[in-house]
């Protein structure tokens, strides 16, 4: 067996925060692939050490060439690609909240946060801000680059 | 992270933290140099840095306007 990805201080704290936050019910959507994905196989363990930390997270697994029809209903195609969305039952609601890559080093924090958001079901956004997103009228794609430290 | 509650407000908008070195082909595509970088519609516009909500908001309603 392979050590774990998060040490036992890391888990505990994680456990913690997840138990205080998490409200309802988050599904993890892991998109991998077997073609030429260097970070796919840690991802796809990080993410089973973090949904393990709390009853309220589920995994599941895709393959971005298997399952094609998936990854296009979710605008998904690098591997690896995580989808966090809610679920109600066995109904999944796409918040379009995703992470492109593996969220590790100061970026976990981001994924743990991603986590919490969509458990709570709510932005968290100023009045006014909610007020002026209700007057979209199309798409908007943002992708947010950043690198491991 | 900002681009992550807009998504959740609006259904319209999804957002994604893309590991710049995991992805650089597309990364060198939107020119990214410093982090983080939110490129808005594949290049339609950008912002560099942590920004406040209304100052990411106008950058995504210029190129909608």
């Amino acid at each position: 067996m392979t050590n774990p990805l998060l040490n036992d201080e890391v888990a505990g704290q994680v456990k913690d925060v997840f138990s205080n936050q998490l409200k309802h019910p988050v599904e993890i959507l892991f998109f991998g692939s077997k073609d030429n994905c260097e970070m796919c196989d840690e991802t796809h363990k990080l993410l089973g050490e973090v949904t393990a930390l709390s009853d309220k997270l589920h995994l599941t697994v895709y393959d971005l060439d298997e399952n094609k029809s998936l990854a296009s209903q979710y605008h998904v195609s690098m591997a690896p690609t995580i989808v966090v969305a809610g679920r109600e039952g066995d109904q999944v609601t796409d918040y379009g909240v995703r992470f492109a890559g593996i969220p590790s080093g100061y970026e976990f924090s981001s994924l743990i946060q991603g986590l919490i958001l969509v458990s709570g079901r709510d932005s968290g956004l100023a009045p006014a801000t909610r007020q002026a997103l209700k007057e979209l009228k199309k798409p908007v794609l943002l992708q947010v680059f950043v690198t491991p430290t | 992270m900002l681009a992550h509650q807009l998504a959740v407000e609006n259904p319209l908008v999804q957002a994604e933290m893309v590991e710049a070195m995991e992805f650089p082909d597309l990364a060198d595509r939107h020119n990214v140099s410093g982090v983080p970088q939110t490129t808005i519609n594949d290049g339609a516009n950008h912002v560099v840095g942590a920004v406040p909500e209304d100052h990411l908001l106008a950058e995504i309603q210029k190129i909608l306007n």
